[in-house]
């Protein structure tokens, strides 16, 4: 099975163009500026892209609750996402490769991969808070268990795909099964991986909002500060912070992008 | 042939779902709003399981069970509910941010709030709050208030104290688990607290500010107007569920044991920590207007006239509180 690395070519992506991209983001922010001045987006129910923005300008220099700023709840969630992606990718991509290496083993690990695949990361959050307590170690499991299945199966199937004549001409040559392991398949897996990878830090970065909303101690977290925004009511606020999650969710997509074209530049 | 078939079976499936989901929605009832194991609200409970609605030709049907005053008022922002019990201070929050329209149109109970602290922690008095974590249910709400009145009653800033948002079931395991020093909720959260020898209360709300109001009726105003009746109905059968309580606490007791699932010592503790009144106190709520405002969390520049326009008590008779 092979799995694409999910890679578009520059030229038939138009959010490469960034003109395209901002005029047609423009253009939608006017009509839904238009659309709330008239009223048929009523503003109790969306507030309107000028209320957003001048939401953003008081989480950014004001914050809420008062003083805790944007850019601390921003870095609060970074942290809690990329502690929670580091333990997976540690323990997924070596467990991969091992996996797709191994057949009876693969055949052993696969009935449970299948079983806790599909339970969504938030169904764990009452387990996580029994277990870890509040804070950034429950959030970190969560985040743990949304990105540790995308890695792992992801890598499997990268081992798997690689090329049998690559492992043949290894043999040939004299390779050990070690070298043929680290050398071929590992390398050959990583596009995969990187896959993998995208998957999985999207999946945390989603799941780490409603892992949020069980509590935090340190009082930061975008998440968190969604929740406080509804607690006073302020849909104009709540809007902008997921604007902002967005935004870092993107963001982390396009490094990670970045860093797959750099890595694999060779293949 | 088949096309046709395929359609009349797909509208006949549409028009029994739509069934479905009207009956499920109780057509015509008063959707009904409260919080979960909130024994302040326990009058709702009383009503609905002595008929007392009914009595009063009212039909009821829960329109949503709330974990936290906010998630109930989103629901009536969304068009969810018609009444609600909740608490004033999102109530005010919520009309004041122009998030949801309601009247507060009747008093559940004044007090029953309390700070716990963990059994064994040393934290004697207000003053030994500084540099601990302290849980309430949620940003600007009756408990925050209450927490930040005592801070200030004990000249203590409100930045000394790390405060976190907790829904109140996560509260006890939270404080047993050393994750928070102390927590404030509404009864029978701290009531449960000192029952199961996990937390000890550092002071209840009505030392904090006495006869303080807590949870208020609320109606959704435009659903006020269009049926004056049937909240006057409605506020019929909350009065005489108060009374009831007021009157028989053996048996109010068992309803509580049954609203909340505790065990009845833990809710007899409780319900003595709390009043249950139904005029409305106007005062009280002015307070909570002011303390909004000066937190930053709503604008309103008249508040007494914000309080005027808030409240219609005209659904509630006459007669002693």
């Amino acid at each position: 099975m092979k799995v694409d690395s999910g890679r578009v070519p520059p030229e038939r992506s138009f959010m490469r163009k960034p003109t395209t991209g901002l005029l047609l983001l423009s253009a939608a922010l006017v009509i839904w500026q238009l659309f709330s001045w008239t009223g048929v987006l009523p503003l109790r129910k969306i507030p309107s892209p000028v209320q957003v923005v001048s939401a953003l300008y008081m989480l950014t220099f004001q914050g809420l609750p008062p003083e805790y700023l944007l850019h601390g709840h921003v870095l609060a969630s970074l942290v809690r996402v990329f502690g929670g992606f580091f333990f997976a990718a540690v323990t997924a991509i070596p467990l991969g490769i091992l996996m797709g290496w191994n057949r009876p083993l693969r055949i052993v690990v696969t009935p449970f991969v299948e079983i806790l695949r599909p339970i969504p990361p938030l169904a764990w959050i009452p387990i996580a808070i029994l277990w870890f307590g509040i804070g950034i170690k429950s959030a970190a499991f969560i985040i743990f268990l949304g990105v540790f299945f995308p890695i792992l199966l992801n890598t499997v199937s990268g081992v798997l795909s690689a090329d049998v004549r690559l492992i043949e001409a290894a043999k040939v040559l004299g390779a050990k099964p070690p070298q043929i392991l680290l050398k071929v398949l590992t390398q050959g897996a990583l596009p995969s991986v990187f896959t993998g990878v995208r998957i999985g830090l999207g999946v945390g970065w989603m799941t780490l909002v409603a892992a949020e909303f069980t509590g935090v101690k340190n009082g930061y977290g975008l998440g968190y500060l969604i929740m406080i925004a509804r607690d006073i009511q302020r849909a104009d606020a709540i809007v902008a912070g997921m604007i902002v999650i967005g935004l870092v969710g993107y963001s982390i997509d396009g490094v990670v992008k970045r860093l797959e074209r750099r890595l694999l530049e060779w293949m | 042939m088949v096309i046709k078939k395929l359609l009349a079976a797909l509208t006949g499936i549409l028009i029994g779902a739509g069934l479905l989901w009207g009956t499920a929605l109780g057509a015509g009832a008063v959707r009904i709003g409260y919080l979960q194991s909130d024994l302040h609200q326990l009058a709702v409970f009383v009503a609905l399981e002595k008929g007392f609605f009914l009595e009063e030709g009212v039909d009821v049907t829960i329109g949503g069970i709330f974990k936290a005053g906010p998630e109930e008022m989103t629901a009536f922002a969304s068009g969810g509910l018609d009444v609600g019990y909740v608490g004033e201070a999102p109530a005010v929050v919520a009309v004041g941010n122009k998030a949801a329209d309601v009247k507060i149109v009747g008093q559940a109970n004044l007090e029953g709030s309390a700070i716990v602290v963990r059994k064994g922690s040393g934290i004697k008095t207000v003053k030994n709050l500084v540099g601990k974590t302290v849980a309430v249910p949620g940003y600007a709400q009756v408990q925050d208030f209450l927490l930040r009145k005592a801070l200030a009653q004990n000249n203590i800033p409100a930045k000394s104290v790390n405060v976190i948002i907790l829904r109140p079931p996560e509260m006890i395991p939270a404080l047993e688990s050393k994750q928070v020093d102390a927590f404030v909720a509404w009864e029978p959260y701290p009531a449960k607290a000192v029952s199961s020898q996990i937390g000890e209360v550092l002071l209840y709300s009505g030392k904090i500010w006495p006869n303080h109001p807590c949870c208020v009726v609320v109606a959704e105003a435009a659903y006020l107007k269009d049926n004056p009746k049937v909240i006057k109905g409605f506020l019929r059968a909350h009065v005489k569920a108060t009374r009831f309580i007021q009157e028989n606490p053996e048996e109010a007791v068992k309803l509580g044991v049954k609203f909340t699932g505790m065990d009845a010592e833990t809710v007899k503790i409780g319900m003595g920590n709390i009043a249950y009144r139904y005029k409305i106190d106007r005062k009280g709520l002015l307070e909570y207007v002011n303390f909004l405002r000066t937190m930053g969390v709503i604008k309103v520049s008249d508040p007494e006239g914000f309080v005027q326009e808030l409240v219609d008590e005209s659904g509630l008779g006459e007669g002693p509180s």
